[in-house]
This record gives structure tokens, C-alpha cells and sequence, in this order.
């Protein structure tokens, strides 16, 4: 028998039988549809964990600590494969006092190797990479955080009565000299000394709303005069190691290469971190996570596919008069296996497709309105512009559901379809009409 | 083109544990030659509707050998002797046994669309049938809506469509009335003598049976004549 003829064939038995077909889809589509959408949270909340710990690290960056009284080998480190850029911030144990125009800041400097910042790949809002040594890059927040004396009266006032700053440096403050200084933490004013630095440079708005970035950052070569004007101003017997605090990130040519690179840190006797280590962990949570919400959903595709066998079941019963009329006429045991077999694969097939439409529906509704009655019932209106994914569904979830219940809609009709093969002729034309 | 030989099949008949064999055939055997229009005629229960399932391959016999156009039934599967069937067999059923939610036009297509024939030679093969059996105006009819004559020719014509060399009738007529039991058998004659197709009937009608070439007469599983076992 043609494939096209087999088709029309079982649509036409299902045209005959449409209430009772049509409620098995539907029972085949509930448990589908509850399959996918209990599988989508576990994807959902696995995303927005990712999303959580990705916002504001890359994805190939191994931070790298020393141990205690040892010391990083930078060129050691280099020769490792795949290590693109290494790069390492010292974080000065002292202020950094800005001034431009009228407008004073204080906030934290770093010092670092501006080639190995861009082979990392660090992204600014504006403006570019230093080429000079007086050129600096500032936090995102720097501009709005510089403010005038009055300002910052008004700041604080303002403060106590919770009301939001309107000061901040309103123009672009790229190409803008500012004049800086230092400041130790004890002293209450700055060492005397300044320099003049010119910003060309903004970095990204940090991915979390809470940090206030308004760092500046300030080519490695300060080092020795920044550690200079500390030295002559302070009294006390300064120690190097606790002027500058390093922070080493290495950056991997790609995310393949993290873990490989990872190994060889902790080989070499260094404390890693990365971000793909931590993934890692909770990609092998989430996955048993997932596996067991699967399980469950499939529990209620097992449960459809007793209707889809009922059915199945009934039709070959009803039908068993023409099942002997196709067997005395020539159809072999294995077409009329076949075609029963594609009836209860069209009943799955259908029945997947509508679960797959509806799940993603019910999944956009969730995203859409679950911020909503979470914001409401815990009345805190910011939970709404989080990016909480609550449902998601990956096609592989999609291929896993699809896979499940149209494997299970066959195995349930292939006991049917092996009854319908074991009619007896003889017996079946026997039967009244 | 039929050889019967010797063949012997018993039923068992009973409670289970507590079964009886009763014999149903009884060591027959008959030629049928091709062309021929042959009768198998006898008493309900005298085992000639056994002996049709028998060779149209619906069961195997317990002893002895039927062989169809050379070959041996009881050597071929299940699958097998489907296809066989497909190829070699036509059957017209008492009660018609057409497939109630096809019409008169589907019903004849149905050997051609199992054989997988395609669509444009299907429709072809039919209408020419339908014209033979003069059922052309009633080719989008459903069973229900046909008389207990056109569906017996509908029932004709689905044997037919696969031009087989051989067609079983098992009471043909059985179901119709004496007018439109003669316009059945007529047509059966006209097939015979046009298309040279071969008939082996069951019937328990002498009337029926007057128009085969050969009668055998069957009486508790043998072919008998006042007793002794023949052929005429």
C-alpha cells in the first residue's frame, strides 16, 4: 500500500470516530503539555542562575589567587596554551581625590596594563582605550558622582529624606582633564602632589543596579611614582604588599579552553576561580534537577497513553469484521500492523504538537505574569524588572517531550495493532454486520 | 490449477480439558481446471465452507496437500499467502462484506490500493469494472445506500479489479432475491466466458450450482455420491 493511501486510510477511521479520537488527543496533549511545562522551570531557573552569575563576569575569565606569601608568575602563567590576556589590577591602599572644574570625587584607583585590558576584551560605554600614560578610564559612575560642595550638602540632605541626587558632571566627560591626588585612608586631606589625566575612556554600566562604579583606572607605570608620594607622606614604614592589592584575571581564548587552563592553575599551585567551574556545578545539579522533573511529567504522558490503548483497543475490536475483509483480500499481517501503528503515531504526533504550542503559551504567560503577582504578593514592584525567567523552554526540551510522548502513544497502540494482526479471518467474517 | 489431495481437518469442539475431535474433512481430493466453473455443493454443515478456507489459504489443513497454480499453500507464511492471495484470489461473501464506510467506488479500489497500484491506474481499473457490473451510477454510494444485488456486484467487482486467475464464492446469492439472484449468476457466467476467470462456489443452492461446468457434493467432509466418495 502506498504511504499516501495508508494516511487516508487512518484519517479516514479517525473521521469516523472523531469525540472519541479528538478526547484522546486531548488526554495525550494534557500530558505532554504537563511534561513540558514542569521541565521548562527547571530550565527556567537554570537560566536565570546563569544569567545571575554570567551578568558581570565573561564566560572565559579565571580569577587567580597566590597563596599566602608567594607570589603570581606572571610569565609562567603566559606560557600556559590558550591564556590570552592576563590581566592584573593592583587596587591602591589609598584614595584617589578627582577634581574637574568645580566638582570633587573620592573613590578607588587601579592601576593596570591598559594591552592586556583590550586583549581582554574590556568593553566601555564610551569613548576608547588609553594610548598615553596621563590617559585614564573612569566607572561608569564617575561623571554623575562628581559633585560640587553645595551638591553634595544637597546629596546628603537629600539622603535623609530618601529623595534621588540631581547633581552629577551633566556633559560628556570624555577628552575632560581632571586633576588628581591621593589620599590616605587615615589622613583627612590629600597629599599635596597632583597629576593631570585625561579621560578617554567609560566602562560599561555594571550589569548589578546596586554597584556605584567610580573607579578610576590609571596605567601600570604609576606604580612607583603613586608608591613614592605615599611613602614620603606617611611616617609609619609602608609595605609594598600592602600598597597594592592584585587582582589577576586570566582571560582563555575560549570557553572550551577554561577548564583545561583551570587545571593547569591548580597544578601549578594557584587558587582559581571561574566562572565556568561554578557553572559547571550547577549545570550537574540542574541536570539531575530536570531529569527528575522530567520523570514526573512523564508519569502523566503514562498516564494519557492508557486512553490512547483504550482507543486503540476499541477500534481494532470495532473494526475486527474489516480487519478480516483486508486479510481475506490480501493485506498482509504487517500492513494492517502498520496502519494501526500510525494511528495511534497520529494521535501522539497530534497531540504533541498542540501540547508544544500550548506550553509555550503557558510558559510566555508565566514569564509575563508571575513577576507580576510575586511583585504584588511580597508588594516589592522591583521584582518585576528582574530578569526572572520562570519558565523556559530550550528545543530540547521540546525534542525530550516530543521524543517521550509519541514513543509512548506508539508503544501503547503496538499491543492493539499486534491484536488486529491476530484476527482470525474466518472468525472476523463470521462476525454480523 | 487447484490440486486437493487427501486432505483431513478435524475441529475441536467442547470445553476446554474436555475437547472432542470431530473430523470436518475427510480425506478429499479434486482437480480444478482453469476456466472451469466448479460447485462444491452440500448440506450446511457438511464441511464445504471448511474446505474453502482451507484452499483459499484461511487456515492450513491437518494432513494432505493443496496446491494452487503450483504452489504449495501450506509451505508459504502468513505474510506470504497474503500477497498470494492478493495475486491469485478473488471473493465474493454471502453477506458482501464491504467495508461500510467506503463507497461503491473505494470498496473495488481497496485490493488495488493494498497491491500499492497507483492513484491515476487505480481510478481507471474501477471505472472500466464499474462499467462491467453496470454500477456506474451508483459509484458514490455507500453500502447502506445500495440494493442486496448491487452490492453483491460491487462485492464482484472488488474481486475482480486485481484480475485474478481464481474466484471464491461462498453463497453468493445467498442473501438476494430469486430475481436478482439470477442477474448475479448471470454475470458470473459472462465473466467466465469473457474474462476466462476461474470459479470455485460454495453453495447449498441447486440452482446456483446448475451453472458450473463440474459439481462436487459434499456430505460430513467427504465428496459423495449415494455414499460413496465422487466427482461428476
Amino acid at each position: 500500500m502506498l504511504f499516501k493511501d495508508q494516511v487516508d486510510f487512518v484519517r479516514q477511521h479517525i473521521k469516523k470516530n472523531k469525540l472519541r479520537v479528538f478526547m484522546t488527543v486531548l488526554a495525550a496533549t494534557m500530558g505532554c503539555a504537563f511534561l513540558i511545562v514542569l521541565a521548562s522551570i527547571g530550565f527556567g531557573i537554570q537560566d536565570t542562575m546563569r544569567e545571575e552569575i554570567l551578568q558581570d563576569k565573561a564566560i572565559t575569565e579565571v580569577e587567580v589567587y597566590p597563596n599566602a606569601d608567594e607570589e603570581l608568575d606572571v610569565s609562567q602563567i603566559r606560557s600556559i596554551e590558550h591564556v590570552d590576556a592576563i590581566v592584573q589590577r593592583f587596587n591602591l591602599n589609598a584614595m584617589a581625590n578627582s577634581q574637574i572644574e568645580d566638582r570633587s570625587l573620592q573613590g578607588n584607583i587601579f592601576l593596570t596594563n591598559f594591552d592586556e585590558e583590550q586583549k581582554s576584551n574590556l568593553q566601555l560605554s564610551e569613548g576608547r582605550m588609553p594610548e598615553k600614560d596621563n590617559e585614564i578610564i573612569v566607572g561608569y559612575q564617575f561623571a554623575e558622582s562628581l559633585l560640587t560642595d553645595s551638591e553634595r550638602k544637597e546629596m546628603e540632605q537629600n539622603a535623609e529624606e530618601n529623595a534621588e541626587s540631581t547633581g552629577g558632571y551633566k556633559d560628556s566627560i570624555i577628552g575632560k582633564t581632571i586633576s588628581l591626588s591621593l589620599q590616605s585612608y587615615e589622613a583627612e586631606e590629600a597629599f599635596s602632589e597632583r597629576w593631570n589625566f585625561t579621560i578617554v575612556g567609560v566602562t560599561e554600566n555594571p550589569a548589578r543596579d546596586w554597584i556605584i562604579d567610580t573607579k578610576v583606572m590609571v596605567n601600570e607605570s604609576w606604580k612607583d611614582k603613586f608608591k613614592e608620594v605615599i611613602v614620603s607622606n606617611t611616617e609609619t614604614e609602608v609595605v609594598e604588599a600592602e600598597l597594592f592589592y592584585p587582582e589577576t584575571k586570566i582571560y582563555t581564548s575560549s570557553l572550551e579552553h577554561v577548564k583545561s587552563v583551570t587545571e593547569e592553575l591548580k597544578e601549578k599551585g594557584y587558587n582559581v576561580y571561574s566562572v565556568s567551574e561554578q557553572l559547571e556545578q550547577i549545570d550537574v545539579f540542574f541536570m539531575a534537577f530536570k531529569i527528575g522533573l522530567i520523570f514526573i511529567g512523564t508519569i502523566a504522558v503514562l498516564i494519557s497513553s492508557i486512553g490512547i490503548f483504550n482507543t486503540m483497543t476499541m477500534a481494532v475490536t470495532e473494526r475486527t469484521r474489516e480487519i478480516g475483509v483486508m486479510k481475506a483480500i490480501g493485506a498482509s499481517p504487517k500492513l494492517i500492523q502498520r496502519l494501526f501503528l500510525m494511528e495511534s503515531a497520529w494521535i501522539g504526533i497530534i497531540g504533541t504538537v498542540l501540547a508544544v504550542v500550548i506550553s509555550y503559551a503557558v510558559s510566555f504567560l508565566a514569564n509575563w505574569v508571575l513577576p507580576m503577582v510575586v511583585g504584588a504578593a511580597l508588594g516589592d514592584e522591583d521584582i518585576q524588572n528582574l530578569s526572572i525567567t520562570f519558565s523556559l523552554i530550550p528545543w530540547q526540551l521540546v525534542a525530550i517531550a516530543s521524543f517521550i510522548s509519541v514513543g509512548v502513544a506508539m508503544i501503547s497502540g503496538w499491543r492493539p495493532a499486534r491484536k488486529a494482526t491476530k484476527i482470525d479471518v474466518i472468525d472476523a467474517l463470521r462476525q454480523e454486520l | 490449477m487447484i490440486q486437493v489431495q487427501d486432505v483431513n481437518h478435524t475441529f475441536l469442539i467442547g470445553k476446554k480439558g474436555k475437547e472432542k475431535k470431530v473430523p470436518v474433512l475427510k480425506g478429499l481430493s479434486f482437480e480444478v481446471e482453469q476456466g472451469e466453473i466448479v460447485a462444491i455443493v452440500g448440506k450446511s454443515g457438511s464441511g464445504k465452507s471448511t474446505l474453502l478456507h482451507t484452499i483459499a489459504g484461511f487456515m492450513s489443513p491437518e494432513q494432505g496437500s493443496i496446491t494452487v497454480n503450483g504452489q504449495e499453500t501450506a509451505d508459504l507464511n502468513e505474510t506470504e499467502r497474503a500477497q498470494f492471495r492478493l495475486n491469485n484470489f478473488g471473493f465474493i461473501f454471502q453477506n458482501f462484506q464491504l467495508m461500510p464506510g467506503l463507497t461503491a467506488f473505494e470498496n473495488i479500489e481497496l485490493p488495488l490500493k493494498i497491491k500499492g497500484v497507483s492513484t491515476k491506474k487505480r481510478k481507471a481499473s474501477v471505472k472500466q469494472l464499474l462499467q462491467k457490473v453496470g454500477l456506474e451510477e451508483v459509484a458514490d454510494h455507500y453500502p447502506n445506500e445500495l440494493s442486496g444485488g448491487q452490492q453483491q456486484r460491487v462485492s464482484i467487482a472488488r474481486a475482480l479489479i486485481t484480475n485474478p486467475p481464481i474466484l471464491f464464492a461462498d453463497e453468493p446469492t445467498g442473501s438476494l432475491d430469486s430475481e436478482t439472484e439470477q442477474d448475479i449468476l448471470l454475470l458470473i457466467q459472462d465473466l467466465n466466458q469473457g474474462l476466462g476467470v476461474t470459479f470455485v462456489i460454495i453453495t447449498h443452492d441447486e440452482e446456483v450450482a446448475s451453472i458450473a461446468h463440474r459439481k462436487f457434493k459434499m456430505h460430513d467432509g467427504e465428496l459423495v455420491k449415494g455414499g460413496a466418495p465422487y466427482a461428476i
